[in-house]
C-alpha cells in the first residue's frame, strides 16, 4: 500500500470539504427560489383550506389573490371569500406542540360570532397521535362552532376532553385528541390566542345580546 | 451479470444481512414516501459508490472513514435540497430520515466492501443493484401497510365504498411502528420457506 | 422544569427510538446475542448520545440556523448555514467518539474495557446521528431540554436493547419454525415488543 504523507492527508481532505462545501453552497441559493416559492404556495393553500376550498398547492397559487385581499401588513389578517360564497377573516394562529411548533388558520364569519374553518399543521408532533391535528376529522369539528357563550362573552373554540369542564357548552368546544394531551392543550391556548386578534379588526361583533 | 443480481434476493441487504433497517421502516406507512425513500438511497449509493472508486487509489487509508462519510453526506445533502425543492410533500413526509441516509449501514457498507476495491463501473452497478434490493423490500412493505392500513394505493382509494358499507374496516394497527417490524418478518419467512429454501441463521 | 421531565419520559416510553423510529436497527439486531454486551452497547449509545446532542444542539443554535450568526455580527441576520447541518452534526459525532475513544484509553481504563470496543461502532450508528437530526427538528428552546431529551433517548434504547436480548437468550430453548429462525423471528419480536411499549401511549 502507497504511503501517505501528513501534508498530502491534510491537503487532501481540506481540499475535499473546500469542493464540497462550494458545490453545495451553489445548489443550495440555486434551488432556494423554488424551495420559498413551495413554502409560499403552502401557505396559500392552508389559508385557501381553512375557509373550505379543497385546492392543490399550484392551484392555491393561482387562486389566492382571487379570493384573499390582506386587512393588515404582517400576513396574519386576510379577507376571504369562502367556498360557500359568503364573506369571512382568515387568522393566522401560532401555537406550541408537543415537539415543536404548531399553526395552522382560522376562517371566523364576518361578524365575528362563527368558526367556519380552520387548517392546522404541526412540525414534528408523533405520527398516530399529535399528528392527528391535521386530520379530516379533527378539522371538520371545529366548523360551524361559535366563538361567544350563550351570555355573549367570548369564550373561543376550546379544545376540551369529552366530559370535562361541563360549564363550557357544546357549541363552544371540540373534543381533544384522546393520547396527544399536550398537542390538543396546544391547540387549545392557539384558539384561545383569537380573541386579542379579533379586537385589531375593524368588523366588531354587533349582535352581542 | 449474474454476479449484480445477488442483492435482489440472496443477499438482500434487509432480508439477509441486516444491514439499512434503520431509516426504513420508518417511510413504509404509505407507498408513496416509500418508493422515493428507495430512488434516494439507490441513488446515493451509486453515487457515491462511484465516485469513492474514482478516487479509491488516491485516498489515505487513515482518513478514509471520513472521505467515505463526507462523499455520503454531500449527496445526501443534495438529494435532499432537491426533494425540498421537487417533491415538497414527500420530503415532508420523509423530514428527518432523509438526512439518515449517511448512517445507513447499506450505504457505508457497500463502500468498504466493494468500492474500494473495484473499478468504478461495476461499483456504480453494485451500488444501483443494493439500492435496489432494499427498495424492494421497502415498497413492499408499504403496499400491505397502505393498503391494509389506509385502504389506499399511491393515495388513491383502492377498497370499493361497498365494502366499508359491508362493515370493512382499515387496520390501523398496520399504520404504527411495529406492524412495519412484523411485516418484515413475515417476509423472511416466507423467502425462507418458498424461496431459495436455504435456511440461514 | 415540567416540561424537561416530561420530555424525558416519554422519550424513554412512548418516543422510544427503536419501537417508534426504529433507529439504530442495525447494531440493535446484530449486537444482541447476549445481555452482557446488550448492555454494554446500550451504556455507551447512551453516553455518546447524552454529549452529543447538546453539542449538536449549540452548534445548530448559534452557527447554522437562518439568524443564528446574529451574535457575531447583524449582518449576518440572513444567513442560513442549515443545509450544512448535516456534514456538521457527522463530523462532531465522528470527533466525539474519537475522543471519548482516546479518554477513556488514558484515564478511565474500566469504562475503557467496558465501552471501549463499542465506541467505534457508534459513529455510523443511526440512533446518534438521528438524535441530533430530531433535536434540530423539534426546535427545543433550551440546552436543557435538549440534555433531557438525550438522556431519554439514550435510556430508551437501552431499555430496548437489553430487553431484547433477555428474550433472544430464552428464545434459545424454544423451538421457532425453521423459516423463521434468526433473523425473521427477530424483526418479529421487536415488533411485539413495540406493540408492548405502545400501552404508555395513553399516559
Amino acid at each position: 500500500m502507497r504511503k501517505f504523507s501528513n501534508t498530502y492527508i491534510f491537503a487532501y481532505i481540506t481540499a475535499l470539504v473546500l469542493l464540497i462545501t462550494v458545490v453545495l453552497t451553489v445548489a443550495f441559493s440555486a434551488l432556494k427560489p423554488r424551495r420559498d416559492r413551495n413554502r409560499q404556495a403552502e401557505m396559500y393553500q392552508q389559508i385557501l383550506r381553512a375557509a373550505g376550498h379543497d385546492i392543490d398547492r399550484e392551484k392555491a397559487v393561482v387562486a389566492f389573490p382571487q379570493l384573499a385581499v390582506p386587512l393588515t401588513d404582517d400576513g396574519r389578517q386576510y379577507s376571504i371569500v369562502c367556498a360557500d360564497g359568503s364573506k369571512g377573516i382568515a387568522l393566522r394562529l401560532d401555537g406550541k406542540g408537543l415537539w415543536g411548533p404548531i399553526w395552522g388558520y382560522a376562517v371566523l364569519s364576518e361578524d365575528g360570532q362563527t368558526l367556519k374553518g380552520i387548517s392546522l399543521d404541526h412540525k414534528s408532533e408523533t405520527p398516530g397521535l399529535g399528528a392527528k391535528i391535521t386530520q379530516e376529522a379533527f378539522l371538520k369539528s371545529f366548523e360551524g362552532k361559535k366563538l361567544y357563550d350563550k351570555k355573549g362573552d367570548f369564550v373561543s373554540v376550546r379544545v376540551l376532553k369529552s366530559g370535562t369542564s361541563s360549564e363550557i357548552a357544546e357549541e363552544n368546544r371540540v373534543d381533544a385528541i384522546s393520547g396527544a394531551t399536550i398537542t390538543s392543550r396546544g391547540v387549545d391556548e392557539m384558539m384561545r390566542e383569537i380573541t386579542p386578534i379579533v379586537k385589531n379588526v375593524p368588523l366588531q361583533p354587533d349582535n352581542k345580546e | 451479470m449474474k454476479k449484480y443480481l445477488g442483492p435482489l434476493s440472496k443477499d438482500n441487504p434487509i432480508l439477509v444481512q441486516t444491514l439499512g433497517v434503520c431509516s426504513a421502516l420508518a417511510v413504509t406507512a404509505q407507498l408513496k414516501p416509500a418508493v422515493v425513500m428507495a430512488l434516494s438511497v439507490t441513488v446515493v449509493c451509486a453515487c457515491s459508490n462511484f465516485i469513492i472508486s474514482l478516487i479509491r487509489n488516491t485516498i489515505p487509508p487513515r482518513i478514509r472513514i471520513i472521505v467515505q462519510l463526507l462523499v455520503v453526506s454531500f449527496f445526501v445533502i443534495l438529494v435532499d435540497q432537491m426533494l425540498q425543492a421537487y417533491l415538497y410533500d414527500v420530503s415532508k413526509m420523509l423530514s428527518v430520515f432523509v438526512g439518515l441516509i449517511i448512517t445507513n449501514c447499506i450505504v457505508m457498507g457497500r463502500l468498504e466492501a466493494f468500492a474500494l476495491s473495484h473499478k468504478p463501473l461495476p461499483s456504480l452497478m453494485d451500488g444501483v443493484m443494493n439500492g435496489v434490493g432494499y427498495g424492494l423490500v421497502l415498497v413492499v412493505v408499504a403496499f400491505f401497510r397502505e393498503l391494509l392500513g389506509s385502504g389506499t394505493l399511491w393515495n388513491h382509494p383502492v377498497v370499493p365504498q361497498s365494502w366499508y358499507a359491508a362493515g370493512y374496516l382499515n387496520n390501523g394497527l398496520m399504520i404504527l411502528p411495529p406492524m412495519a417490524l412484523i411485516l418484515v418478518g413475515s417476509i423472511i419467512w416466507v423467502k425462507n420457506g418458498v424461496g431459495d429454501g436455504k435456511l440461514r441463521n | 422544569m415540567g416540561d424537561i421531565f416530561n420530555i424525558f419520559v416519554r422519550s424513554v416510553f412512548i418516543d422510544n427510538m427503536v419501537f417508534a423510529y426504529f433507529l439504530g436497527m442495525c447494531s440493535y439486531l446484530a449486537v444482541s446475542k447476549n445481555v452482557k454486551t446488550s448492555f454494554g452497547l446500550g451504556l455507551a449509545v447512551c453516553f455518546v448520545l447524552t454529549v452529543t446532542v447538546p453539542v449538536n444542539y449549540l452548534i445548530d443554535k448559534y452557527l447554522l440556523r437562518e439568524g443564528a450568526l446574529t451574535w457575531l455580527s447583524s449582518g449576518f441576520a440572513e444567513t442560513d448555514l442549515s443545509f450544512l447541518s448535516l456534514i456538521i452534526f457527522i463530523a462532531v459525532i465522528a470527533g466525539i467518539v474519537q475522543l471519548l475513544e482516546m479518554v477513556f484509553e488514558r484515564y478511565l481504563p474500566a469504562l475503557n474495557m467496558a465501552l471501549g470496543i463499542f465506541l467505534p461502532l457508534i459513529a455510523v450508528n443511526c440512533a446518534i446521528l438521528g438524535g441530533s437530526l430530531f433535536m434540530q427538528e423539534r426546535n427545543f428552546p433550551t440546552v436543557a431540554h435538549s440534555l433531557s431529551y438525550a438522556l431519554g433517548s439514550g435510556l430508551g434504547w437501552l431499555l430496548a436493547i437489553t430487553a431484547f436480548a433477555a428474550i433472544r437468550e430464552r428464545l434459545r430453548y424454544a423451538k421457532v419454525p425453521p423459516a423463521l429462525q434468526g433473523n425473521g423471528i427477530a424483526y418479529i419480536i421487536t415488533g411485539l415488543l413495540g406493540i408492548g411499549f405502545m400501552a404508555f401511549l395513553g399516559m
